[in-house]
């Protein structure tokens, strides 16, 4: 064992109780706490109640337990809103918008929502299943670090699965990077990372982790915007499948206090903390570490059997804060005595706070009845990871940590989780105040022709659209033998699918029961500048669509929230976050679709060269899951031949505001504006169209319109197609072609159908709005329509696919 | 930085023989002209183990053979001193995890000595040696590595003008 | 030589798969075999270690995919040296013509153990290196068959097949070039990566850059094959990555490689 370096010199009790506040203050800043004023205030005042002066352990882990990334005080406080119209109090944004609007739902295959640490429904056929589901984010180890970041990220996400009821196995991981242009050439501040270097490294950790954890990376995106070049984001989500009866924990007073999985050193010490506060140019960087994926497979192998003899009777997770957050999280309606000499240490000379909130990863912590201890011990020794004992649950209602007899931490656990004073923010959505740039939808007609073919060919090529076959094909998105609708889909495997189905028969081993399960994704950060509501609508509707465009059981999908925000301390910030909340509210009550688990990722900003604040665009990932009730019914996006008719369901508005369109043409428009309860209808008539075997494929229409949907069935599937622009169903009736191809209106999507199957299909579709737009050709072309009849677009496939290929490979050789 | 170790320290260098490519080599290669190396020519990577316990040389050459080295692909030699300096326009980079990180590969490594009936080692390092040629100088070198193959935050490294 | 047959015979053959820490295709390779009557078990390498297991009371050896102990040092390679010294009787049980196979990392360990190809003399004759693309790469491919080969895990399978491959050091090299006439001459060549109308093409055809396009080696007898594509992942037609588009296929072509080692120990 080998001393890691010189040990600090303040580990025991402080001067805490007599230090002036704005001294005290200074203190917290230099050991690195990030607590405020009324914070510190509080924590003086509870000491001076008990009487004595805390020991840094003390305020340690106050600290952590307190800090943004823990207690999320923004989502939980209260907040004064003014929408310009009328200022109103919301308690608790969390609590008014997301709680409230699943709580209304009251779906009853929501077996875990909010409580855990990853949301759980019921899954498969007789009940005997349930499915976990996380998405997390670990955006500023990202910046600093991209490599170790990301693989400490999806690390992160698979223990909270695995730490979810008595622990899933894992069967599916997703990752969406939100990044600069990797071929941005601007200025950078001193110290930050290149975006072709961050997406490289936090690819490959994302596939150097999930792929050594046998877990198929099978869904996702990628989203480019400059704005986020000093705050990267990475979303990762996990998937696994438990049995029912594992959904329930409970700790027993008594019940050892176990640790199992890798040794504890000084790695990421105050990652909460960290990941609470801007990231500035000298940011406290032992937070950043590398995974060691092999250790957390040992550990999910011999949890997967010790579940199963169940020898243990509660899990969590060593995530920010390390061992005080999840013995503390464990204990929270007990109590816990803790000696850390039990604990395996990488280093000798590690003070006790420090083994207390060290991060380091791929470890858990478990709930043991003192019997069953030998037992586990064996197993997790046999799988080559470590198992030690740390203390026992109490019923004292107090937290009491010791090193070697020798007090560490003393801490009311009713203090240490509701002692926290409330902060009053304040949030301001004003609207309206932006310039408005020329309207999209230039004059149709013939002079069309090159003008809107090139649009497309230069649309199918942008970032944000081109293919992501670079990055999807060093992702093992098929272990475990489940991924039976890939990611790459079409005639050459390599089409731009709405999203995987994964069947989990290995995991289950019941491989006669065809139950599957397929995760959607909405994110789109342009339609945020305009309106975050209007966003998370958006996002919401589009997730929805990919689950239905694989043929996925829509009537009992879930939704997750992931919000990305600069600082809340901002009001002009704080009222984005605000309006975003309430389109997730909206959304899940418009939709019937409950959100069962989230997370939120704030202080995304940081100082640029010049010094100026860069704030990312205000972001929200929506992930939804839904459940495939017979795999074998799936539809891919490809065109699956020649003479086969084209349905455009959905209404074609005057939306251009945000779209793709707009950012290559320098023009503008109204924000994409979903009708929930008309888009929830139609997205019905279509599942049901499906499960009838009538459609041969279907795609979303989002970034691009029509165009690009027709664009990526037509290529994956090597068939043509025409399209005439006066079937398409639009408001107002007249519209012009640019707009009726480019249009971004939301809850539409395209189908293909054998013509024989045109009436049932329309029968199918009573009373939605859906109109056969067109059919697909042996001729390997698109040629377009336009209202008055004439040609106004016609272009090879050969040329729109190489346009949609060629933009990462080329950027990343 | 203080370490203490009770045995001896041996650094152990595993590399491609010359006939087979070099794929990890060459999209380092890509990496260094992207970031503007617009003379480099060629790069190839070993991977470099730091040994540290109660092992003797014979110990360190077994492990080696039987462990470290691939006897189809690869070669290894148990390094003593400092590469042999003026390079001639070669270059030796060389990038380790820092000792404050958790070293994966170390430690199965650290693990499988072990299991060859040898004595455990107390630490195992493993970083890598990027050996690189082409026209330039070391402060630009260096500059592009901190772009391109090392993180300040989590790595170390050394770049020396060396021919090996 | 004879290939001797199994001394354990019965209705379901037990099938041992091996684990090892990082060990990530057990699940879906017992499974496999489990659906065409086989009776696995995972079996851990900790287990030959505490010699809690008898490696003569299976039939069937199957070494399945994944990042055993991380791939460190190299991949399969510690896997390897684990199998040499703690499960020395697995080259008993080749040479008694049992079957055995590895699959991706499977197939590495095998290899570098000195098992394949050539495992009558127990050194290793064949390695890996880097896929030339330099990345990890997940990909379906198009493979034929060697007709001519005793493989026992291939007979009766079309010349032509899919099936998928996911790794990132899958490039076959061979020690010295007189090493590949000896594979052709001992008809060892089991599988090689082609296109679809059968031609040894360059990548990403051969998604790795193999000397020969060789996909996978069998010794001499046909009874060990080790191989970079998963057969595990293609054992139900849902598997095929187009199965959207087609409606001939029955079930995956995978499954018969398992099958045909269950009825060999069968009969």
């Amino acid at each position: 064992m080998t001393e890691c370096r010189a040990a600090p010199s303040d580990g025991g009790a402080l001067r805490f109780t007599v230090l002036p506040p704005k001294e005290l203050k200074e203190l917290g800043d230099k050991l690195g706490w990030s607590l405020n004023s009324a914070e510190l205030e509080a924590i003086r005042s509870y000491f001076k109640k008990v009487g004595r002066e805390p020991t840094r352990g003390e305020v340690e882990t106050i600290a952590q337990t307190w800090s943004e990334h823990c207690k999320h005080k923004t989502f939980n406080g209260p907040i004064r809103y003014s929408d310009g119209k009328k200022t109103q109090l919301i308690r608790s944004l969390f609590a008014e918008t997301i709680v409230k609007a699943t709580q209304g739902l009251s779906k009853p295959w929501c077996l875990s929502v909010f409580k855990d640490n990853a949301g759980i429904v019921s899954f498969g056929k007789g009940g005997r299943w349930a499915l976990a589901v996380k998405v997390e984010t670990h955006n500023h180890p990202c910046a600093v670090e991209p490599y170790g970041g990301a693989e400490t990220g999806i690390g992160g996400v698979i223990r909270d699965v695995l730490g979810a009821g008595l622990g899933a196995k894992p069967v599916l991981n997703t990752d969406t990077f939100c990044l600069a242009r990797p071929d941005y050439a601007g200025a950078l501040p001193e110290g930050a990372l290149h975006p072709v270097r961050t997406l490289r490294g936090v690819v490959a950790g994302v596939r150097d982790y999930g792929n050594r954890m046998g877990i198929p990376t099978a869904g996702g995106g990628l989203w480019f915007d400059d704005d986020y070049r000093l705050n990267p984001l990475v979303f990762c989500g996990t998937v696994g499948v438990l049995p029912t009866w594992a959904v329930r924990k409970e700790v027993k007073p008594g019940d050892l206090i176990v640790a199992v999985g890798g040794p504890t050193g000084r790695d990421g010490l105050h990652g909460a903390t960290f990941s609470s506060a801007t990231l500035e140019g000298e940011s406290d960087r032992t937070a950043v570490q590398i995974g060691h994926p092999l250790n957390e497979k040992r550990v999910l192998d011999a949890m997967m059997i010790a579940r199963d003899r169940k020898l243990y009777r509660a899990v969590t997770d060593c995530g920010a804060g390390g061992f005080s957050s999840a013995i503390g999280e464990l204990a929270k309606d007990c109590g816990a005595r803790v000696e850390l000499s039990g604990a395996p240490v990488k280093c000798s000379d590690l003070e006790p706070w420090e083994i207390w909130l060290s991060e380091a990863q791929e470890r858990m912590v478990l709930a043991v009845p003192r019997k069953s201890y030998a037992e586990l011990e064996k197993l997790f020794h046999a799988e080559g990871t470590g198992c030690s004992i740390l203390g026992e649950f109490t019923d004292s209602g107090r937290l009491v940590v010791t090193l070697k007899g020798a007090p560490v931490a003393d801490l009311d656990m009713g203090f240490l989780h509701d002692g926290m004073p409330k902060v009053e923010r304040r949030a301001v959505w004003t609207n309206g105040s932006k310039p408005k740039p020329r309207p999209c939808g230039r004059k149709s007609g013939a002079a069309d022709r090159g003008r809107l073919g090139s649009i497309l060919i230069r649309m199918l090529g942008h970032l944000n659209v081109c293919s992501r076959e670079w990055v999807i094909r060093q992702y093992d998105y098929e272990v475990q033998a489940g991924t039976v609708i890939k990611p790459l889909q079409g005639l050459r495997h390599d089409g731009p699918g709405d999203a995987c189905v994964i069947w989990p028969a290995a995991a289950t081993g019941e491989w006669e029961d065809l139950s599957g399960f397929s995760v959607g994704h909405g994110l789109n950060p342009s339609y945020g500048r305009l309106d975050p509501y209007w966003m998370a609508m958006c996002c919401a509707d589009e997730a929805l669509r990919n689950l239905l465009c694989v043929g996925a059981d829509i009537s009992k999908a879930v939704f997750l929230d992931n919000f990305c925000w600069a600082s809340p301390e901002v009001p002009e910030q704080l009222g984005g976050l605000v309006r975003a909340a309430l389109g997730c509210h909206d959304a899940a009550k418009g939709y019937s679709v409950p959100f069962i688990s989230g997370k939120d990722s704030l202080y995304n900003q940081s100082r640029d060269e010049k010094g100026r604040d860069l704030a990312i665009p205000g972001t929200v990932l929506i992930t939804a899951m839904a459940p495939v009730q017979d795999i074998t019914r799936s539809v891919t996006m490809d065109f699956k031949g020649p003479g086969n008719s084209l349905f455009l369901v959905g209404v074609t508005k005057d939306e251009t505001g945000g779209s793709l369109l707009s950012q290559m043409e320098s023009c503008g428009g109204e924000v994409p504006k979903p009708d929930p309860k008309a888009a929830i209808k139609a997205f019905k008539a279509v599942a049901g169209a499906i499960s009838k075997k009538l459609v041969l494929s279907a795609h979303d229409l989002s970034e691009g319109g029509l165009g690009v949907a027709v664009a990526e069935m037509a290529f994956s599937g090597e068939s043509g197609a025409t399209i005439e622009l006066d079937q398409v169903l639009t408001s107002p009736a007249m519209l012009p072609d640019e707009t009726t191809l480019f249009s971004e209106s939301p809850s539409r999507v395209l189908l293909e159908v054998s013509p024989k199957d045109d009436v049932a299909l329309m029968r199918a579709l009573k009373g939605v709005p859906a109109r056969r737009i067109g059919s697909t050709t042996a001729n390997p072309l698109i040629k377009v329509s336009g209202f008055d009849g004439s040609i106004v677009l016609e272009t090879l496939l050969v040329d729109l696919k190489t346009a949609w290929q060629k933009t990462l490979p080329e950027l990343l050789k | 930085m203080s370490l203490i170790a009770t045995g001896t320290t041996y650094l152990v260098e595993v590399r491609l023989r010359p006939e087979f490519t070099d794929a990890a080599g060459l999209a380092a290669l890509a990496q260094l002209q992207h970031a503007g190396f617009a003379g480099v020519r060629a790069v190839r990577i070993s991977t470099l183990y730091e040994i540290c316990g109660p092992l003797n040389q014979s110990h360190v050459q077994q492990a080696s053979k039987e462990l470290l080295n691939d006897g189809v692909t690869q070669e290894f030699k148990v390094l003593s001193g400092p590469p042999v300096l003026d390079g001639m326009n070669h270059w030796r980079v060389e990038v380790w995890l820092k000792n404050t990180m958790t070293d994966p590969v170390g430690e199965s490594v650290r693990r499988a000595i072990a299991e060859l009936g040898l004595p455990e080692p107390e630490r195992v390092r493993c970083g890598s040696a990027y050996r690189i040629l082409g026209r330039t100088t070391k402060n630009i070198l260096e500059r592009i590595v901190l772009r391109t193959l090392a993180n300040p935050v989590v790595h170390s490294f050394t770049v020396t003008e060396a021919y090996d | 030589m004879m290939v001797s047959k199994p001394a354990l015979r019965g209705k379901r053959p037990k099938v041992l798969v091996l684990r090892a820490p990082g060990t990530n295709c057990d699940m879906e390779t017992a499974l496999a075999f489990k659906r065409v009557g086989g009776e696995p078990e995972l079996v851990s390498i900790a287990d030959f270690k505490a010699a809690k297991v008898r490696l003569m009371e299976f039939s069937v050896v199957a070494i399945p995919g994944g990042f055993s102990y991380g791939d460190d040092v190299g991949a399969g390679k510690i896997l390897a040296n684990q199998v040499k010294l703690y499960m020395k009787e697995i080259r008993n049980f080749v040479r008694l013509g049992r079957p055995v196979i590895g699959i991706c990392n499977g197939f590495q360990a095998l290899v570098k153990a000195g098992l394949l190809p050539f495992s009558a003399a127990g050194e290793q004759t064949a390695s890996f290196t880097a896929n030339d693309s330099g990345r990890f790469e997940s990909r379906w491919v198009h493979l034929r068959l060697n007709t001519q080969s005793m493989c026992l895990w291939t007979q009766g399978l079309p010349e032509m097949i899919e099936l998928p491959v996911a790794h990132g050091e899958g490039k076959l090299v061979l020690k010295s070039p007189r090493h590949l006439e000896e594979l052709k001459k001992n008809k060892s060549i089991a599988l090689q990566y082609v296109s679809d109308d059968g031609k040894l093409l360059g990548y990403p055809h051969n998604p790795n850059g193999s000397v020969f396009n060789i996909a996978g080696l069998t010794n001499p007898e046909g009874n060990c094959l080790g191989l970079m594509p998963h057969p595990e992942r293609f054992t139900v037609r849902h598997h095929h990555p187009n199965w959207t588009r087609q409606t001939f296929m029955k079930e995956g072509v995978g499954l018969e490689m398992f099958r045909n080692a269950v009825k060999y120990c069968q009969s």
